[in-house]
């Protein structure tokens, strides 16, 4: 059964074989032959990955430097990433990655897109170069029929050569195909065997430059054709250890679209009979130690989602909240944080991030990928480095230039946080490579956040001893403000009374601390010189005393607390008499060469009196306290 | 020169204990500060002591809620 092709696809065929022929002509590209051409095409997913391993040899008499390959501009214009990677011998060792760029030979025609690998050095006359060139695509697998019904699989057309295009003679060469199994409608029978999902084209031989011979395949491929339209990578590092990653998308389905009504019952009853073409979950690959996942979109957590970790890698499976039938889209949001020291590190005094570009996603076209990488307030000198092209990328410094300043506000930021953006389109699983961001950062910027949680705090306490110290009364004459104000000043001379009190007590402490060391010791010199220091101390107190108590007595507001503060005194002065005259005794005694026994008797009455006169002096300053 | 993991200032581990500690320690000195501004009387109220203890009360309760904030997943 013939495939009908898509009209326009034909025609462009058509023209390409025209011109290929004038190009035959002009040949005559330097002197390599490829002595052996395998290519292997991998048509199981949405992307199609064609490795192609040459054998290039050298046949003319001066030194090539360069291997050209090319490509129909149909297929060019889907190429999504390019590698090359040789090795020189005649048998295959160790691999290089080859330097590749896009060049336009003189006498090449328009209709080829032409890519120089460069060779590290030159390839000598009769030398060997084993060449492995990796192509990606997008859109090159073509949904036919275009639209389906629910409980129809998805049939697509593939287009290729079954000839190597190729500036250069080609020997012998292979071409396989590997389907992803499932029913094959039709393909090209010229040269072909189909063996299991398994399509076998050649071998050809000693083939002119520019040998085309269209092939093409037209099969079931029910994989997931996940295709986001825009993802939006969020990168944002804090020094307090973590780099939080946000990642918003917009997947479609890019296969053939449903056709007709979408039946839930007869999904559920048989998901692989009815939606065959859907899909339903999506597998993300994330960085070991990855932690605080979350999967959500506008409406809120989406909890159909799985999580297993090892010390390899954390997987998520996150299943959207419908499965995805041809043309359907959904949007959501997956965030996770990651340590920082497995991301960030320090060399000649920069910083820099050290990360994969691409997302985690499994098997995901990115049409347009948006990486920001969103620093620490009070980065400097930045700069970004990406393995590859980058069609539009802005890198804003805020400070230095402010006509573009881009800056993320977030938690506890004054100047806002720099910003780099990347973007690239058509990012595909390939183009998952470390990049890296340099940045000067200082660790005292670390302690801006902590700075001005401090600052609020402190003043909210100055605040509060603002209020405190405000007079706030209206009417500074009322009898009412006044004899506030005069309370306030007999509280103040109270406190400072209750103070000297305090010292009181204390200097009665060491008198009895000495009266205990003469015990242990039996040095009567230096108790008598404690009770002399003790006495002067009372008289200094009792001097400070007088001036206040003579304030306090003046004032109007303290006839009630009066009354207890002479009491207060008159026990003070009693006591500090009592306990002068205790100590005399026991020093007295001591110098006597008393018996102990002797000793309590004589001062065993007195003790009493002054543990009690004490207890009266403590409550009356606790009473006080309390006025 | 070999590029060097960068790794928090303080092991992240701690955060959830250093706020813990760090809050409750700022507390007390709130507390001290308050009692003090309740009982002393507008007369005897001393501005130096009124800063010191609010300047250390808000060192505590600073760094508290910072770690606060990095233990519950906000980093700052």
């Amino acid at each position: 059964m013939a495939t009908p092709l898509p009209p326009l696809r034909r025609g462009t065929l058509l023209l390409l074989l025209a011109i290929l022929v004038g190009v035959l002509a002009s040949a005559a590209r330097a002197d390599l032959v490829i002595s052996k051409a395998e290519r292997r095409v991998d048509l199981t997913s949405y992307i199609v990955r064609v490795l192609a391993s040459l054998k290039v040899e050298n046949v003319g008499p001066d030194p090539v430097s360069q291997v050209l390959l090319a490509f129909p501009n149909i297929q060019a214009k889907n190429l999504a990433a390019i590698r090359a990677f040789g090795s020189e011998g005649k048998l295959k060792g160790q691999s290089i990655v080859l330097p590749i760029e896009v060049v336009q030979p003189s006498g090449a025609p328009p209709e080829l897109t032409f890519f120089s690998a460069l060779l590290p050095k030159p390839l000598e006359k009769g030398k060997t170069l084993h060449l492995d060139v990796l192509t990606v695509f997008t859109h090159s697998l073509q949904p036919f029929p275009e639209e389906i019904t629910q409980a129809e699989a998805q049939l697509v057309v593939y287009q290729d050569s079954a000839h190597y295009l190729s500036p250069y003679p080609v020997k012998t060469q292979t071409l396989t195909i590997r389907l992803p199994g499932g029913r094959v409608e039709s393909y090209t029978r010229q040269n072909a065997k189909l063996v299991d999902s398994e399509l076998k084209y050649g071998p050809f031989q000693d083939l002119p430059p520019f040998s085309y011979s269209p092939v093409i395949v037209h099969f079931e491929n029910n994989n997931p054709f996940a295709v986001a339209k825009e993802v939006v990578r969020e990168i944002e590092i804090s020094h307090w250890g973590n780099v939080q990653i946000t990642e918003h998308y917009n997947i479609i389905h890019g296969g053939a679209r449903l056709k007709g009504e979408f039946s839930r019952i007869d999904y559920q009853s048989r998901p692989y009979v009815r939606g065959v073409s859907s899909f339903r979950h999506l597998i993300a690959r994330l960085p070991p130690r990855a932690h605080s996942i979350y999967y959500r979109d506008e409406i809120g957590n989406i909890s159909t989602s799985h999580l297993w970790g090892d010390s390899k890698k954390t997987q998520l499976e996150i299943e959207p909240r419908f499965p995805l039938f041809g043309g359907w889209q959904t949007t959501f949001t997956i965030g996770y944080g990651l340590p920082l020291q497995d991301f960030v590190f320090t060399s000649d005094g920069k910083r820099f991030l050290n990360i994969t570009f691409g997302s985690p996603m499994e098997e995901i076209l990115i049409e347009k990928l948006i990486v920001k990488v969103v620093l620490p307030e009070g980065s400097k000198d930045i700069e970004a480095s990406v393995p590859f092209p980058i069609k539009q990328w802005q890198e804003v410094i805020f400070q230095d230039d402010w006509s573009v300043v881009q800056v993320k506000y977030s938690h506890l930021d004054i100047v806002g946080r720099p910003v780099v953006v990347l973007e690239k389109p058509d990012v595909i699983p390939e183009h998952n490579l470390y990049f890296q961001v340099y940045y000067r950062f200082s660790n005292i910027s670390l302690l801006r956040e902590p700075m001005m949680l401090i600052t609020g705090f402190f003043l909210l306490f100055v605040a509060c001893i603002a209020y405190m110290r405000t007079d706030m009364s209206i009417s500074k004459n009322s009898p009412s403000y006044l004899a506030k104000l005069q309370w306030d000043e007999v509280q103040a001379t109270v406190q400072k009374i209750q103070g000297i009190f305090e010292q009181y007590l204390a200097v009665h402490d060491k008198l009895e601390g000495s009266l205990r060391d003469l015990s242990r010791t039996g040095d009567t010199q230096t108790c008598k010189a404690a009770r002399k220091a003790a006495d002067a101390q009372f008289k200094e107190l009792s001097k400070e005393l007088k001036p206040l108590l003579t304030s306090l007595q003046s004032s109007p507001q303290s006839y009630q607390i009066w009354p207890k503060v002479e009491d207060l005194i008159a026990k003070e002065r009693e006591m500090q008499e009592k306990l002068m005259t205790r100590h005399s005794t026991v020093v007295d005694s001591f110098e006597k060469k008393l018996r102990g026994q002797d000793v309590e008797n004589r001062i065993g009455q007195q003790q009493q009196k002054i543990a009690a006169l004490r207890q009266e002096v403590e409550s009356l300053l606790e009473y006080i306290s309390e006025i | 020169m070999a590029a060097k993991a960068i790794s928090s200032p303080v092991p992240v581990d701690w955060y959830p204990t250093l706020a813990v500690i760090m809050v409750s320690v700022g507390l007390m000195f709130t507390a001290t500060f308050f009692i003090y501004e309740a009982t002393s009387s507008r007369r005897s109220r001393s501005l130096a002591k009124e800063i010191t203890t609010a300047a250390v009360a808000s060192i505590f309760l600073g760094f508290g809620s910072l770690f606060v904030l990095l233990a519950s997943g906000v980093y700052v």
